[in-house]
């Protein structure tokens, strides 16, 4: 199999040959030439001991630029090419083709980083230049000891895993299903659906959540392409792209899946019925044996194990007693394991409200009325504790009055988050909206500091609020909310005006701003991303791989890479399948073969690099003498797993180890020549 | 019974059981106040072992001699408790198997009176506390203290003056027993990453190299600083180096056996101040 393809020739010596090395020098327009001189440069290298031919242009990366350099590799019979241009991140690939298309390996070419790592960074040009020279100098050196590699292919399992089921995951998975594909979504909680399944109706357009929803939720469990395994959780990803290895813990349910017809009557009988419902915020009540909301996908129910009668004391059993199906109610089960062979990891994993309690002054936990955005989509949802009548949640009255209160945690350093929680504005804009609609004689007052409503109908939408619905909106933060005569007396200030103000309201909603969930950076551990200073997952380029993570093979999509509607959430789920349905059109992946080899000759067998390789891609080999007797123990590097990062290279004392493409006497030539 | 005695009758109960195919401990050295190792194969030869205050070299180095144990024999060895410590490092360094090695442990008392450890086999020694707690004597501590209370300035001299020494014996290598690598870095020549000549820059080169790759793995047996004929104190640099891994890792080398190499696993809570 390809994977166990003989290490690429990195410690062989190839037939040594005279070097004659091109170097092109770049102007980059005027971002190189402007700080280097590059006529310098170039006389100078012309001058350098192998180097056969040296030019330079306005732009190497152009069509042009590209054809001198395949040219001057065809005319002089070039074994190696240095172009001192810009950072290999950016034009490595490129010039690598032209090396290939005209007949020299790709791997023969060097990129002289004398733009970021030089014109960018100084401003004296006479220093510059000679910083430019030595740059370039020891690449010329590295390049005459590189060695012709080729890449590995490495066959690609076409499945992907989606992690957590909210609507981005929903979707991703709909789509590389659709493409027919084999998808496994995994979600750790009872049932798919995620935050959405949670509001009532959605901006811009208002419509039904669920509505728009279930049926997407319904599709996914229906497709035959995908494997939806709910109460589950990712315990260990191994491998590499293309070729993960996935273990998932499937949690006990105690509900047999295969037999329940989810009718619900162990959920009637069952007398443990005050614990608060995640799912309704605590404005409502489930069972122990509970489904979290009625249009839960599975419509199967989990019984949760802490707060049973049976787990806690030992007796009960009603549920399994009005269980018209045999032995669909299992007490006795117990958490299982599966494993999963996996080509692409997209992470759907969303997001969480921040817990708001931080901030005494708004009286959240104190006040009963005062309450999230979640808690007022629950109340404002037809399927919600209140039918969908905005009821205050401390006598079930309803509120006259409503001050909403936004940035209650986004954009405030101190206490809360920097970033701007970005779906806030707009969602405060619809409760204001849906409870104008409810409740024709009520007023919302909107405390906010700006109103970011850039999107599709988006400004049109807040307008809305404020022309159609009459929404006061005041300019202004809140400093306190505190109770008197049974109103919640809002003290703020509207900065428009100048002025403190203070409103007596019924209700306050505080926009809470939107953080990345409790374990998300456990679980980004577990699996290999990165993550920034809050624990959102970090994409390869803002830019340009907004949907890659830095880790070939796993992407990213909805809120658990940043604060994320719906919209938005959607598009970029599209966007990873159609990154994945892009790596599962072929067959076998071609790798780079800058990888690492272990010489056999010299290693110790300390197994230092196989516990320092974060990639696990180092094994312990036997070495037998012809008699089959066991002479010693030594590291063997596993191509298709290894990354290149040279860990185990810094980390080997006896230096047993060498690294494809920067081998020890490559970089030891480079160093030199400085 | 002296203990020597004792032990001399031990090795040779050893020796004749059949249960070690060899014992190393000590003989009669040059001087008086000298010992050499001796390797006794047979119940007579285990009769000329010398066990005093005098023993203080860290036999384990011996252990590792090439192909030694590669027919799965049992072989015994006189250890003290920073022999036992250099043991635990090697198993968990995977350079030796616990099965294979019988330990014949003494400690000196004071400097003088030489007392019986009990237990045979590595497992035996829990050694882990006594060397989490383990001081070194005054004299390195305080030449250690003197070398830490110096600017950056007059510690860069201080060690030049004392590496600008180095004849490039490479003692210090050989009579360490984490130094077991085949090949040394400094034999390789292709790069020649570490210069041959013994002028300062390549002694610096030497002596860095050597504390780099013993950070975290010293057993403070002091071996290398008695083998250099120039007198390095080298001691002092893999104290050094100890106390950095302890107080960024708090990780002890060969507390146990089954430690993982510090600089080379991962724990979730590391230190990553290098990170900026
Ligand atoms: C109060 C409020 C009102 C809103 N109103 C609107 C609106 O009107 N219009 C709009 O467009 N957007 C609205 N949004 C935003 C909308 O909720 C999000 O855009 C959307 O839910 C993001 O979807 P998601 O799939 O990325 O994340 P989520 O909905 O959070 O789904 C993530 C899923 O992953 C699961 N999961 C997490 N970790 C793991 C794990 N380790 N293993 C397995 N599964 C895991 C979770 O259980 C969850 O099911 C609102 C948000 C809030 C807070
Ligand atoms: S670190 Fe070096 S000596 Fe140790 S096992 Fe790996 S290759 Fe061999
Ligand atoms: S180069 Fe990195 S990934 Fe490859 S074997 Fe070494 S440590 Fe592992
Ligand atoms: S024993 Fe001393 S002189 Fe010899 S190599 Fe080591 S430090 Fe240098
Ligand atoms: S470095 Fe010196 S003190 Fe440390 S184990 Fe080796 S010989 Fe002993």
């Amino acid at each position: 199999m390809a994977l166990f393809a003989p290490v690429p020739e990195t410690l062989s010596t190839q037939g040594f040959r005279m070097a004659k090395i091109g170097v092109f020098v770049c102007h980059c327009g005027e971002n190189i030439a402007s700080k280097v001189d590059t006529g310098n440069l170039v006389k100078a290298l012309s001058d350098h001991p192998g180097v056969e031919i040296c030019n330079e242009y306005k732009y190497f990366c152009s069509d042009p630029g590209q054809e001198t350099v395949k040219r001057a590799i065809r005319e002089n019979n070039l074994t190696g090419v240095v172009v001192a241009a810009c950072s290999p991140r950016m034009h490595e690939t490129t010039f690598r083709k032209a090396c290939a298309e005209a007949g020299l390996n790709p791997y023969m070419l060097e990129l002289a980083n004398i733009r970021e790592q030089c014109s960018w960074v100084h401003s004296d040009k006479d220093q510059a230049t000679e910083k430019a020279i030595e740059i370039t100098r020891s690449l010329v050196e590295k390049v005459k000891r590189n060695n012709e590699l080729k890449p590995i292919s490495v066959p690609v399992t076409r499945r992907a895993l989606v992690i957590g089921g909210g609507i981005a995951g929903i979707q991703a998975a709909l789509d590389i299903a659709g493409a027919g594909r084999e998808v496994i979504l995994v979600e750790r909680e009872p049932s798919i659906g995620g935050h959405m399944s949670q509001l009532s109706e959605t901006f811009p357009t208002l419509d039904c959540s669920q509505c728009i929803l279930t049926p997407r939720m319904v599709e996914a469990i229906q497709h035959p392409n995908i494997t939806v395994l709910t109460y589950s959780e990712v315990e260990e990803v191994d491998g590499y792209i293309g070729n993960f290895k996935v273990k998932v813990r499937k949690k006990a349910r105690y509900v047999d899946m295969s037999k329940c017809t989810g009718c619900g009557d162990c959920i009637q009988k069952c007398p443990v019925k005050k614990i608060p419902s995640e799912f309704e915020c605590g404005l409502g009540n489930r069972t122990a044996i509970y489904t979290p909301f009625a249009q839960a996908v599975p419509n199967v129910p989990v019984i949760d194990k802490n707060r049973c009668t049976y787990f806690k004391n030992g007796k009960c059993k009603i549920c399994q007693k009005t269980c018209q199906i045999e032995n669909c109610i299992d007490f006795e089960m117990q958490d299982t394991f599966e494993e999963f062979e996996i080509g692409a990891i997209v992470v759907a994993t969303g997001f969480q409200i921040q817990d708001t309690s931080v901030y005494g002054e708004y009286g959240y936990g104190k006040y009963k009325d005062v309450i999230t955005g979640l808690h007022f989509e629950r109340l404002a949802s037809a399927s919600g504790p209140t039918a969908g009548k905005i009821l205050r949640p401390s006598d079930g009255k309803e509120p006259e009055t409503v001050v909403f209160i936004q940035c209650a945690g986004s954009r405030d350093p101190s206490k809360g988050v920097k970033y701007c929680s970005k779906i806030c504005c707009m969602y405060t804009a619809k409760h204001a909206m849906l409870f104008a609609h409810k409740h024709h004689d009520g007023n919302s007052k909107i405390f906010y500091m700006d109103i970011r409503a850039a999107g599709k109908g988006y400004d049109e939408f807040t307008r809305r609020a404020i022309e159609e619905d009459e929404a006061e909106y005041l300019r202004g933060r809140v400093s306190k909310v505190f109770e008197e005569n049974g109103k919640l007396i809002v003290r703020g200030v509207d900065t428009l005006l100048g002025k403190p103000v203070e409103v007596a309201a019924d209700m306050v909603v505080l926009a809470t701003a939107i953080v990345p969930q409790p374990d998300a950076k456990e679980f980004a551990k577990k699996i290999g991303i990165g993550y920034d200073e809050y624990g959102f997952y970090n994409e390869a380029h803002l830019k340009l791989r907004p949907v890659e993570t830095a880790t070939a093979g796993i992407y990213l999509c909805g809120a658990c890479q940043s604060p994320k509607d719906i919209p938005d959430s959607v598009a970029q789920a599209s966007a990873t399948a159609a990154k994945v349905l892009g790596l599962f059109s072929r067959e076998q992946l071609e790798r780079e073969p800058v990888v690492a080899a272990v010489g056999e000759a010299t290693c110790a067998g300390c197994w230092g690099c196989v516990s320092a390789c974060p990639y696990n891609a180092i094994e312990q080999k036997e070495i037998r003498d012809r008699n089959g007797n066991l002479v010693k123990e030594v590291a063997s590097v596993n191509p298709g797993l290894c990354q290149g990062c040279g860990t185990c290279v810094t980390f080997c004392r006896s230096n047993s180890i060498d690294l494809a493409g920067f081998t020890e006497k490559q970089i030891f030539a480079e160093v030199m020549a400085l | 019974m002296g203990i020597q005695e004792q032990y001399r009758s031990e090795a040779a109960a050893l020796l004749s059981s059949g249960e070690v195919k060899l014992v190393i401990g000590f003989g009669a050295g040059s001087t008086a106040d000298r010992r050499r190792p001796l390797f006794a194969r047979t119940p007579e030869e285990a009769q000329k072992f010398v066990l005093d205050a005098a023993c203080i070299a860290n036999l384990s180095t011996y252990l590792l001699a090439e192909g030694l144990l590669s027919d799965g024999k049992k072989v015994g060895v006189f250890l003290k408790p920073d022999g036992i410590r250099s043991v635990n490092i090697l198993i968990s360094e995977a350079q030796l198997k616990p099965e294979q090695v019988v330990i014949l442990g003494y400690a000196i008392e004071n400097g003088k009176d030489v007392a019986a450890l009990e237990g045979r086999n590595i497992s035996d020694f829990s050694i882990g506390e006594k060397i989490r707690n383990l001081t070194p004597p005054p004299h390195v501590i305080e030449a250690a203290e003197k070398i830490e209370a110096m600017s950056a300035e007059e510690r860069f001299e201080y060690w030049k003056e004392e590496f600008s020494k180095c004849i490039k014996c490479y003692a210090c290598r050989q009579v360490c027993p984490m130094c077991y690598c085949r090949r040394c870095i400094v034999d390789v020549n292709q790069p020649q990453w570490v210069s041959t000549s013994s002028h300062t820059l390549g002694n610096f080169e030497w002596n860095l190299v050597r504390a780099f790759h013993l950070a975290g793995r010293c057993a403070s047996c002091g071996a290398c600083d008695r083998a250099c004929p120039v007198n390095i104190p080298l001691r002092l640099v893999n104290y050094r180096m100890g106390k950095e891994v302890r107080s960024a890792f708090d990780y002890v080398a060969g507390e146990n056996s089954d430690q993982k190499p510090v600089l080379a696993s991962f724990k979730q809570d590391d230190p990553e101040t290098f990170i900026l």
